[in-house]
């Protein structure tokens, strides 16, 4: 080999190896080369069919790209005239069957792969004896989310969740708001929240933490701070917060208050109801005023949407105590 | 033909520099208008998508607000689509056809500056609402409802506005190739002789009469609804009990999309086709299948729509049929990668300009096809759907696929066009610019998508590999306008640049047979077509004849 071809051959080598290199130390770091560790049974099948997909589609990746490297170098003009003839090929039937066929087959493989994972991905697994699914009502307004849980217990933007237990999602959003989309990468798919419909979905997650997530579907101003979060927590745990939440909630000693501002009202009016896109709205007449809130809340002004439109009496109450609290005049 | 025969009588007032250009029905004129008017569109476009990515460098930037930001991505978007490249593709198609075809002018010249100029009005429609009351559209190019029903103010209604109007235009523009590929191919120039590119041309004008009155439809049901609420529920949920969903929009709209895609990609297909066998001196290998694989993607791109809703609770029936049916378009596509692989064999290699893009498109489309599959996989779908990596996949198809096809057939065909070179030593970096800088601006967004970032916010967590991956994205944005910039200059160069000939290529298809710039009536006289590459049998006789 001429020094010349050596050397252009190593900048070659050095560019495609460069990479490669890069991509192995990010993927043994999960650097965005697979979906996010998965910490449910659900994701887990996701990200199975995503590594099978991957193995074929790598494969194919580096065969197109090998043989057209190869044959750019190997059939380049070099020294030979501009207009020279190549070889007048016009086809191989067998060979065009061949790559016709052969797809069809990979692509084969690879449905019936996903159809084989598909039960434990989308069946919500049966409640077993002495551990009931737990049913938690998700409703997506313009921009925060609401869980509702059987025994009345309502969070904002945090759903907590006993770990190891089946928690089946009903999503939704109301006849008057847009469409969202319901998502945490770490315990599964998307779910669509529809206005008029809702769409199930599910999780059981495998320890305890706290995983983010947010609004998937283009849902208007704030939709980038419509975020979610999922915390999981030992079983026993949830269940004492699960009580102790709804006694508070009954005595108006939740924060549910809190909450429904930050998730509702502080986007468009600050943390401090120091204004932004919405008008400043601390320290004004409004804020002590239970009935005025509660009119605007549920009827909407003229950019504002009627958050408050579906609440019941425990949240306008959460909510209005929480304003004369902390932002009367 | 004799030069003066046939030609009727202009006008004193019609004869100016500019006043020519107004009223010309000549094809190839028409053709250059709608690439020049996509150039501009494209600036505006693309300025978005610089402003999209400045305002992403950072977790928190403030380029623009959040408001602004979705009005951004929505015209980057209706921009590229409808005002890029689907018109550069009519307007390369009308240069192109009745030349490839060995005809005169389109079959009806007026009804195609109809077509033009119905394109130029929805464009002005479309500038002018970044002015309306509330801005411009700001619900993404797909406006779902109920968003798009919601969205204050006049944007939304100028943006549905300008696509009817642009619906019109591309609907005549369809009829009128559809006509002249069936009735004005020159004499020999069966189907099995027409050139690839005519042949993707012929499925594009398809798809678009197919499937555009459906878009139209759609976007009259929306309009009605936002104007008269109290009469028209389509597709608020309130009143489903008469059928109206938010849903129902997404399935009519995607009707129209998914074929859209292949509207914008099938015509580059074509000219893949053109260029690859004339840089490998070689004829395009298994001419029928890189054909019918364009029909057979065309009929199936129709019946996949759904793919693009596996999150909005579907029964499962109808996931898995929309599976399928993705899947299989990837078995004609494959075809075509492998025969354009197929064609480089045993060849002999020009690099020049359209070949560089050519092949990068290769192998930058490929990664977009098999990026594909993960989205067809529904199961999988769920975990990527409305991410980056979908942002990254369709920019694979679009970008790398579409638009990196489309500049090297204008490398190609622009000596034939305005009867001079672009400059093979701008044209070689413009290439390294935009290739480069693509894959570094849209390569790290599959990762941002499997990390979590959904599509279309303006701040995003402050998360130390999302910033790094979004701002190595936006270096990738910037090095990419580098290279526009160059494609621009080398077009002010090629003013005074090196002079074509007839055919500066030693292509194979009618149009190189003729002079560049062509003569208004494009042909004096028309070889009698033996084969799908007429030049290259009359260069094969005329060495023949001199030999004997």
């Amino acid at each position: 080999m001429p020094a010349r071809v050596r050397h252009r051959a190593l900048i070659v080598v050095g560019a495609l190896v460069a990479p490669l290199a890069f991509a192995a130390t990010a993927l043994a770091g999960n650097g965005g080369f697979a979906p996010l560790a998965p910490q449910s049974p659900n994701a887990e099948g996701i990200q199975q069919s995503y590594l099978f997909i991957s193995a074929f589609a790598f494969a194919i990746f580096l065969l197109v790209e090998g043989i057209l490297i190869a044959f750019v170098i190997r059939y380049r003009r070099r020294k030979r005239p501009r207009n020279m003839d190549g070889a007048q090929i016009h086809g191989a039937t067998k060979l065009e069957l061949a790559w016709t066929v052969g797809p069809v087959l990979i692509l084969f493989v690879i449905a019936a792969f996903v159809f084989a994972k598909l039960p434990t991905i989308q069946d919500v697994p049966a409640a077993a004896a002495g551990s009931e699914n737990l049913v938690v009502d998700v409703t997506g307004t313009q921009f925060t989310w609401e869980f509702r849980y059987p025994n009345g217990v309502v969070t904002i933007d945090r759903l907590r969740a006993p770990q190891g237990r089946t928690v089946e999602l009903r999503i939704t959003a109301p006849e008057w708001d847009v469409i969202h989309s319901w998502w945490i990468p770490a315990l599964g798919g998307k779910m669509d929240a529809i206005p008029g419909t809702v769409n199930k979905t599910w999780f059981e997650a495998e320890r305890a933490g706290v995983f983010q997530g947010q609004c998937a579907e283009l849902c208007g101003l704030y939709h980038a701070k419509m975020l979610a979060s999922v915390e999981v927590v030992p079983a026993s745990e949830f269940d004492a917060w699960y009580d102790e939440r709804r006694a508070q909630q009954e005595a108006g000693t939740s924060t549910l208050g809190e909450e429904l501002y930050e998730g509702s009202c502080a986007k468009c009016h600050g943390l401090q109801g120091e204004g932004g896109y919405g008008l400043r709205i601390a320290g004004t007449q409004l804020v002590s005023d239970e009935q005025a809130i509660e009119t605007l809340l549920r009827r909407g002004g003229i950019l504002m949407p009627p958050v408050g439109r579906d609440w019941g009496q425990t949240e306008m109450n959460a909510l209005t105590a929480y304003l004369k609290e902390n932002l009367g005049g | 033909m004799a030069v003066d025969v046939g030609q009727p009588r202009v006008p004193a007032w019609q004869r100016g520099k500019v006043a020519s250009w107004l009223v010309t029905v000549d094809h190839k004129r028409i053709g250059i208008l709608y690439i020049g008017t996509a150039g501009f569109f494209l600036a505006i476009a693309g300025f978005l998508a610089l402003l999209i990515r400045t305002q992403l460098a950072q977790p928190d930037g403030a380029v623009v607000t959040g408001d602004s930001y979705n009005e951004v991505v929505t015209m980057h978007g209706t921009g590229m689509v409808f005002f890029v490249m689907v018109p550069v593709l009519a307007g390369l198609g009308n240069f192109l056809v009745p030349l490839m075809i060995g005809a005169p002018d389109m079959a009806f010249p007026r009804l195609n500056a109809l077509s033009y100029w119905l394109y130029a009005f929805a464009g002005l429609v479309y500038c002018f609402s970044f002015l309306a009351a509330g801005g411009a559209a700001n619900t993404g190019w797909t406006a779902y409802p109920p968003l798009s029903l919601a969205a204050l103010g006049n944007g939304q209604d100028l943006w549905i506005l300008s696509i009817h109007i642009l619906t019109l235009s591309s609907m005549a523009g369809a009829i009128n190739f559809i006509v002249t590929i069936h009735n004005m191919r020159t004499a020999g120039m069966s189907w099995m002789r027409l050139p690839l590119f005519v042949w993707s041309i012929e499925i594009y004008a398809w798809l678009l009469l197919l499937v555009l009155p459906v878009l139209s439809a759609g976007l009259t049901l929306l309009l009605l609804e936002r104007q008269f609420p109290d009469t028209f529920q389509f597709f608020r949920p309130e009143d489903v009990a008469a059928g109206g969903s938010p849903v129902l929009f997404q399935h009519v709209f995607w009707f129209f999309g998914h074929p859209e895609v292949y509207i914008m990609v099938l015509p580059v297909f074509g000219i893949i086709s053109e260029v690859i066998p004339v840089f490998a001196r070689k004829p395009i290998f298994g001419y029928k299948a890189v054909a019918f694989s364009t029909v057979a993607i065309g009929f199936f791109s129709m019946l996949v729509w759904a793919h693009h809703m596996f999150t909005v609770g579907m029964p499962t029936y109808l996931n898995i049929w929309f599976m399928l049916a993705s899947m299989v378009i990837a078995v004609p596509t494959g075809m075509k990668i492998f025969n354009w692989l197929a064609t480089l064999w045993r060849g002999n290699i020009s690099l020049d300009t359209p070949m560089l893009f050519a092949l990068g498109f290769l192998s930058v489309f490929t990664m977009g096809g098999l990026s594909g599959i993960y989205l067809a996989a529904f199961p999988v779908d769920w975990q990527v759907h409305d991410t980056y990596f979908v942002v990254a996949h369709f920019h694979y198809v679009l970008f790398g696929g579409s638009m990196l096809g489309l500049l090297g057939g204008l490398f190609y065909w622009w000596p034939k066009i305005f009867g001079r070179m672009l400059s093979e030593r701008i044209g070689k970096w413009t290439f390294l610019f935009v290739f480069v800088g693509f894959n570094l601006t849209f390569f790290p967004q599959h990762m941002l998508g499997l990390l979590g970032m959904p599509r279309r916010i303006y701040t995003y967590r402050d998360d130390g590999l999302w910033h790094a991956y979004n701002l190595l994205s936006t270096v990738g944005s910037y090095v990419m306008t580098v290279g526009f910039l160059l494609f621009l200059l080398a077009i002010v160069k090629s003013v005074n640049g090196r002079r074509a000939g007839n055919d500066p290529w030693q292509a194979d298809t009618l149009e190189w047979y003729t002079t560049s710039p062509p003569p208004p009536h494009n042909f004096d006289d028309v070889p009698y077509v033996t084969s799908a590459r007429p030049l290259y049998d009359l260069r094969r006789r005329l060495r023949e004849a001199e030999a004997t």
